[in-house]
């Protein structure tokens, strides 16, 4: 039995903390977090340690696995402290605020003996994973062209409102759109060239709007678009994969099996299939310490998703094509 | 007045459309159509119920106006022709292949003192008409980001013939959604990044492209000219356009507006539109501009702008770094 310590119950703590529930093989036994309304909701959720910090809640409880669900900022600080505790880490997206930070961790990783995972969740998503098998078959013959969104909900709110700091967050390019620089990686290789444009630094007004054009080494011509809007909205994502053989799509607006109106105005929509992404990606990394192998997504390959979202910054900054 | 209307050349299929058109209004007559290829001028005369003329200048003899469905690169010499006949031009996009040639067209016909107008028939299209209201009206506050698709599939013959046509996809589908966001916003683009190949068809002209780019305001835009909708698509392709503003948003699918059709016998899914027909409304626009007596909705100039973007696409490819335009 794997036990879990999570830090930091903010949004995807709790996110991870619910998904742990489902997964077998391991067991929720405390959570850190510095706000202690977050440590009381934590305690009255599962009951159980809610500790102010990392090191208090490996005091306070024998844990395997930490699962760091801290802002962006602190992940690097948070994984190396993890690292000299010697355990088994999950980190969530992305894997660090800057590159410095980030190679740091993948020379520390080389040496680690215990496993390191990092929760691209995209990858465990079932529409996503079957449009990759699709692709690997060569259902739709060479890639040509390719196009993603990921966004239609509001700015997100979370502690201290890090989110909107860019400094912090690094915005809607390394916290949102990464999901599908790390996706389309994965199916199509490293990355030659990124021109990103983004509506960050020339408007006042709480949204980000970011549109990137990537080629791959493979010739592949991607555009990702990544949003966070001020107006409220459904949060969806579409991806599209055009080949010499073919067009694949998804719109997670489409695939809405179940609509619920009752009285008096509540109204429910369900996309969702009986897998949930964020226990699957849980349950690939309890499995990958149960089994000695590496977790799916491993620390040099979120580091390969971090180079091209901070060239994508980088990019939009300087209105410059950045090489990787 | 009835204007009298005649084809110079109708190797590009939107001629049957305009000839539609034409038959179906009043106020204007369709005379009849040249063509260099003569099995080509016959048929459609035939289809349209119209005369074919081998002489382009008996045609122009008899017209006050003509529109020009010739291959891209032909615009110039047929643009040329009615303007030294006095006809009034509605050319199809883009307006030619070389910026040289644009201005060649748009000089003669000002010396002529005819009338030139480019047709991007999507400004006719009624969505799109609501959206330029509401920007007009400033529904979605200040606009700071666009995104833009206009993805098809491929059109083949001279299509693909870079002599003729100019380039490929990022020629011939660029131009419309430049045109539309320069219509929107009355603002001028002043960089293009595009990413520019041949992956998609076996044809050797560009059927993928990415255009990301930036307005003279400091609006961004991205625009995806591909053509990467197979021959299986239900339809030829889309126009759409993401509008982010400081105050909301708007999501365009111009050409949405279809039922769906499920033919077993062609095992073929085909979507069918059901909404005004947008050729009818540039011709109807061209008839009362010539009648009227004023300037065209859309200019020789406007179509200049559109093609200035789309070769500064191809020169960034090229050249693999943004390109600014003047």
């Amino acid at each position: 039995m794997i036990r879990v310590g999570v830090v930091g119950y903010g949004t995807i703590g709790q996110v991870h903390c619910e998904a742990l529930q489902e997964v077998p093989g391991c067991q929720l036994v405390a959570v850190a977090d510095v706000d202690p309304e977050a440590r009381a909701r934590a305690q009255r959720d599962y009951g159980v340690v809610a500790a102010e910090s990392m090191e208090a809640m490996l005091d306070a409880a024998e844990v395997d696995l930490i699962d760091i669900c801290v802002p962006t900022h602190l992940h690097e600080a948070m994984m190396v402290q993890a690292m000299e505790a010697d355990k088994h880490i999950f980190c969530e997206k992305p894997l660090a605020r800057s590159l410095e930070e980030g190679r740091r961790l993948v020379e520390l990783a080389k040496g680690y003996r215990k496993k390191i995972g990092i929760g691209h969740v995209v990858r465990f998503t079932p529409a996503y994973r079957g449009i990759r098998r699709s692709v690997e078959q060569g259902e739709v013959g060479r890639i040509g062209v390719v196009r993603t969104f990921r966004g239609g909900s509001q700015f997100p709110e979370g502690w201290q409102d890090w989110f909107a700091n860019f400094n912090l967050s690094g915005g809607v390019i390394l916290d949102l759109m990464i999901h599908d620089l790390d996706y389309c990686r994965w199916l199509f290789g490293d990355v030659e060239r990124v021109y990103a444009k983004s509506t960050c630094g020339r408007t006042e007004v709480r949204l980000e709007h970011a549109m990137a054009v990537l080629r791959f080494k493979s010739g592949v011509i991607a555009h990702l678009e990544a949003s966070w809007t001020n107006y409220p909205g459904q949060f969806y994502t579409a991806v599209e994969v055009a080949g010499k053989d073919g067009l694949i799509t998804f719109d997670s607006r489409k695939s809405s099996p179940l609509a619920a109106m009752t009285v008096p105005g509540v109204s429910a929509q369900a996309g969702a299939v009986a897998a949930n992404p964020y226990a699957l990606e849980l349950q690939d990394m309890v499995e990958a310490i149960t089994e000695d192998r590496q977790p799916l997504v491993t620390v040099e390959d979120a580091f390969g998703a971090l180079e091209i979202a901070l060239a994508a910054v980088e990019s939009a900054r300087t209105g410059r094509v950045v090489e990787i | 007045m009835v204007v009298r209307i005649g084809f110079l050349s109708i190797a590009h299929l939107h001629a049957h459309s305009y000839g539609r058109a034409i038959n179906g209004l009043t106020g204007c007559r369709l005379v009849g159509i040249y063509d260099p290829d003569q099995e080509r001028g016959m048929q459609g005369a035939k289809e349209m119920g119209t005369e074919y003329f081998a002489d382009p200048a008996e045609l122009l003899s008899q017209t006050d106006a003509v529109i020009i469905c010739s291959e891209n690169s032909r615009h110039r010499e047929f643009t040329e022709l009615a303007a030294k006949h006095g006809c009034h031009v509605l050319c199809e996009k883009p307006i030619a292949t070389t910026l040289e040639d644009a201005r060649a067209m748009i000089d003669a016909c000002a010396r002529a003192g005819v009338k030139l107008q480019i047709a991007f028939p999507v400004r006719f299209v009624t969505p799109v008409l609501r959206v330029k209201e509401m920007l007009d009206s400033g529904a979605v506050g200040k606009v700071l980001a666009i995104v833009g698709t206009n993805q098809g599939q491929m059109p083949g013959g001279w299509f693909a013939d870079p002599e003729l046509a100019g380039g490929g996809a990022v020629m011939d589908h660029t131009v419309h959604v430049v045109d539309l966001i320069r219509w929107f916003l009355g603002k001028e683009f002043v960089s293009v990044y595009a990413e520019v190949d041949n992956m998609l068809w076996d044809t050797g002209i560009d059927d993928c492209g990415m255009l990301s780019m930036e307005l003279e305001d400091g609006t961004i835009v991205t625009q995806d000219p591909s053509w990467s909708r197979p021959m299986t698509f239900p339809t030829w392709g889309n126009v759409t356009m993401r509008i982010i503003g400081t105050q909301g948003m708007i999501d365009l699918d111009a050409f949405a507006q279809n039922f769906v059709v499920y033919d077993d016998a062609h095992r073929k899914v085909s979507e069918r539109s059901f909404a005004e027909d947008m050729d009818l409304g540039l011709i109807q626009d061209f008839i009362q501009m010539i009648v009227e007596d004023r300037e065209p909705t859309i200019t020789g100039y406007d179509g200049l702008k559109a093609l200035e973007v789309a070769l500064a696409a191809y020169r960034s490819a090229q050249e693999k770094k943004p390109v600014a335009l003047g």
